[in-house]
């Protein structure tokens, strides 16, 4: 296994996608987390302001509002590592080097393994170079009074790096069970970045704020990063409000805050993290394994 | 556990995609020491049977094995067998260093075996190149690189001489038999004979998924029978006298020299000086092996390339000078009969149609002729109806009927093979199964076809094909229109 895994990095690092898919994936969490934080910043700053006008004495202006655009920036990311982890089997099917590549291991499904360990290795590396892009655009972007304290920074950027793990191995099984890096690409781009979120913008609002979106892959994957944020702004203002003397806030309106903030963070319906983090596992093992069952059975001609 | 025997055994191996039957219960084995061909037109069924034999292509039944295992069963299988699958599986953007890199570490030779087998294939100079940018036969020699990369104890090459250039091939030749010499096992197949007929020991030879021929190939070659041509200064004189000598099975060509089946050039040299008769010229003419591979193969593509090749000698035939001229009929007189100096024109005058046509040489059917002249007889007087009962029939009786198309052989289809010659014509005869030669697949596990053996229907007194070979028999070319291709 060691030596299929040194030869699984050696295909990565001997081609230029690699890099070629992380330059852009960067660049991409720089500039949305960096629009994020300032259109965050003007709604927080919008909602100091209208607090203020109606004379209410907690000041939600000043909650981490900053979270949600790591959060955007975060989860438009993710698209970059699925992409790699699509083209990890699918692309040595369309280039037929797979045939080599099953020639030289013991059994196929040792290959796949070498290549699961290998893409989530890189789904970390390139959940760490998002992550770190992120946090560079938010802080350019965001007043520094919406940013988050450094504890729950990390909370989300680690939720980010765990959904880009998921992403590159569902993408990884996806192509696997495809076989071809234009259908895997297709299939996975459609869903991840047009269907799945319109799907559930539509769908949350449609079932009186239930949590079926947080079922779907997109909405569970946007979940671990959404509802660390989401969770988070909402314990701010339970601190503030409770501070000002206001007690507990009502189940009502906890539930409307967190349907808001879910929506802001791009996760509508979505569990908590650990919950959305299951949700997801489940989701890429399924995709994974049915890859590596149709995997064991192709005829590679 | 592998054996380390370096032996492949196919075994019943089948498969179909779908529909179509890739593969049909195919069975051999290769041996250590010895180059096998694996032999068969395109579409054959080839590279099917390779994939299935390294694991790539999944059996419908039957198995193939390498050192007694089945490939997934070999544990580190790139040091075991090295194979050439297709000039393809690279990487554009990947250098040629760091594509035999990628393998070495997943077979786990060290990472300098990269620029040995690069040097050993002649690609030394071009491992910093992106196999992108390689031309066919670059790649063919990189895939070569691969499979050598772990010094496997058999090589699989799949038309490993395509896109490669005859210094290559002739490279590659050299290589296959001292690799095969060193007690390593080589399969390689190719859908052109010639490509390897230089390089293999045994040949296994296949189409539409079903083995045709599996033996050595020495054996296929004794098949082929010689036949020595001859041109006296008397052909009447020299005939009588080979037949004196039990050298009977001649036949004149219509430039008025002999050929002589069965005989050596030595012997026919000595009759003729003893019986006085003067030899301008002397030729073996050997069938070629290519073409008793397109007689087992050529069932295939049964129909229309078959046809075409019979359709030419009449034409050439019905054009020819039917008039006597020359020295052409001289040999028509009909040596049984007629004293030896017996200058032609007699003959001629004798014979009803013409005496154009060479007799038979045995008596009885000669003197048949005359009244009832066999089948091609009569087309032959008549030049313009269309000759083809006078080809059809001879093809299958030639030793018995020989007059139509006999004398006439060379001429109307000078390139090609007799009938019956090379190419082997004879619709199966029913009872081939029983009798297989030797080398054949029946020795192992008798398949359910009969393979195209048309060449061995020939030597003992053909009868003539009326009925149709069996359904799944393998369907020799010389067959009927419409017999051709279950395809």
């Amino acid at each position: 296994m060691g030596r299929l895994i040194k030869a699984e990095f050696r295909k990565i690092l001997t081609t230029k996608m690699w890099w070629a898919l992380l330059i852009p994936s960067v660049a991409l969490a720089i500039g949305w987390a960096w629009l994020g934080g300032l259109a965050f910043s003007d709604i927080a700053a919008g909602v100091g302001d209208a607090l203020d006008d109606a004379n209410v004495d907690i000041d939600l202006g000043t909650m981490s509002w900053a979270s949600l655009a790591l959060t955007r920036a975060m989860n438009f990311a993710t698209l970059f590592p699925m992409v790699f982890g699509a083209l990890a089997v699918a692309s040595e099917i369309n280039r037929r080097t797979i045939t080599t590549s099953f020639l030289t291991a013991p059994t196929r499904a040792s290959v796949l393994s070498a290549k699961a360990v290998v893409y989530v290795l890189w789904g970390l590396v390139y959940g760490v170079v998002v992550a770190i892009g992120a946090t560079i655009g938010t802080a350019i972007g965001a007043d520094a009074e919406v940013l988050p304290e450094t504890g729950d920074w990390i909370l989300i950027l680690l939720s980010g790096v765990v959904a880009c793990v998921l992403w590159t191995l569902l993408g990884m099984g996806m192509g696997a069970l495809l076989g071809s890096p234009v259908a895997a690409l297709l299939v996975l781009l459609l869903y991840a970045g047009l269907v799945g979120p319109v799907m559930e913008l539509i769908l949350t609002p449609a079932t009186n704020y239930s949590h079926l979106a947080g079922f779907l892959p997109n909405g569970s994957a946007n979940g671990l990063t959404g509802s660390t944020a989401s969770d988070l702004l909402l314990r701010e203002a339970q601190d503030l409000v409770s501070a000002g003397g206001g007690g507990i806030i009502p189940q009502d309106a906890v539930d409307g805050f967190n349907q808001f903030t879910r929506f802001a963070a791009g996760a509508p319906g979505a569990f908590s993290l650990w919950i959305s983090g299951l949700i997801f596992l489940g989701w890429t093992a399924i995709f994974f394994g049915f890859g590596i069952y149709r995997n064991q059975t192709r005829d590679i001609t | 556990m592998q054996d380390g025997s370096g032996r492949i055994v196919v075994q019943n191996l089948s498969k179909n995609f779908g529909q179509v039957a890739a593969v049909q219960n195919l069975s051999f084995h290769v041996e250590p020491g010895s180059v096998t061909g694996f032999l068969g037109p395109n579409g054959a069924g080839k590279t099917t049977t390779l994939r299935m034999l390294l694991g790539l292509v999944r059996p419908t039944s039957g198995f193939a094995t390498i050192n007694g295992q089945p490939f997934g069963g070999l544990g580190n299988p790139g040091r075991v067998v090295g194979a050439v699958l297709e000039a393809q599986g690279f990487h554009p953007g990947r250098t040629a260093r760091d594509h035999l890199r990628v393998y070495a570490a997943a077979m786990g030779v060290p990472d300098q075996r990269a620029d040995e087998v690069l040097t050993l294939v002649g690609l030394g100079g071009a491992g910093g190149r992106s196999a992108g940018g390689f031309s066919l036969g670059m790649k063919q020699r990189l895939a070569l690189a691969t499979a050598l990369l772990g010094d496997p104890q058999v090589l699989v090459l799949d038309e490993p001489a395509n896109g490669l250039d005859p210094e290559g091939i002739a490279w590659l030749r050299t290589f296959l038999r001292a690799f095969a010499a060193s007690g390593r096992t080589v399969l390689i197949s190719s859908h052109l004979l010639a490509e390897v007929e230089q390089m293999i020991d045994q040949v296994v030879i296949i189409s539409r998924g079903q083995t045709m021929y599996y033996g050595m190939l020495e054996e296929l070659r004794s098949r082929q029978q010689s036949r020595v041509i001859v041109q006296p200064a008397d052909p009447q004189k020299l005939a009588v006298a080979l037949r004196e000598a039990k050298i009977t099975n001649i036949q004149p060509t219509p430039d008025g020299k002999l050929a002589v089946i069965g005989a050596t050039v030595q012997q026919i040299g000595d009759i003729a000086a003893t019986a006085g008769v003067a030899l301008y010229g002397v030729q073996e003419e050997r069938a070629d092996l290519e073409q008793m591979y397109f007689g087992l193969t050529s069932g295939q593509y049964a129909g229309q390339a078959q046809q075409g090749g019979y359709a030419t000698p009449p034409q050439g035939y019905q054009q020819q000078p039917q008039p006597p001229q020359g020295g052409y009929q001289q040999p028509s007189g009909g040596f049984p009969q007629q004293p030896p100096p017996g200058y032609a024109p007699q003959g001629y005058q004798q014979q009803p149609p013409q005496g154009y046509q060479p007799p038979p040489p045995q008596a009885q059917q000669y003197q048949q002729a005359p009244g009832t002249p066999p089948g091609g007889w009569q087309q032959q007087g008549m030049p313009p109806q269309p000759p083809s009962g006078a080809w059809g029939a001879p093809d299958h009786q030639q030793q018995q009927q020989p007059p139509a198309g006999w004398g006439v052989q060379p001429q109307g289809a000078p390139q090609q093979p007799p009938p019956g010659w090379g190419a082997p014509q004879a619709p199966q005869a029913p009872q081939a199964p029983q009798t297989p030669a030797g080398g054949w697949e029946q020795q192992q596990a008798p398949p359910p076809q009969t393979p195209a053996d048309g060449w061995e229907q020939q030597q003992p007194p053909g009868e003539l094909p009326a009925a149709p070979p069996p359904p799944e028999q393998e369907q020799p070319p010389g067959q009927q229109p419409g017999q051709g291709g279950n395809a």
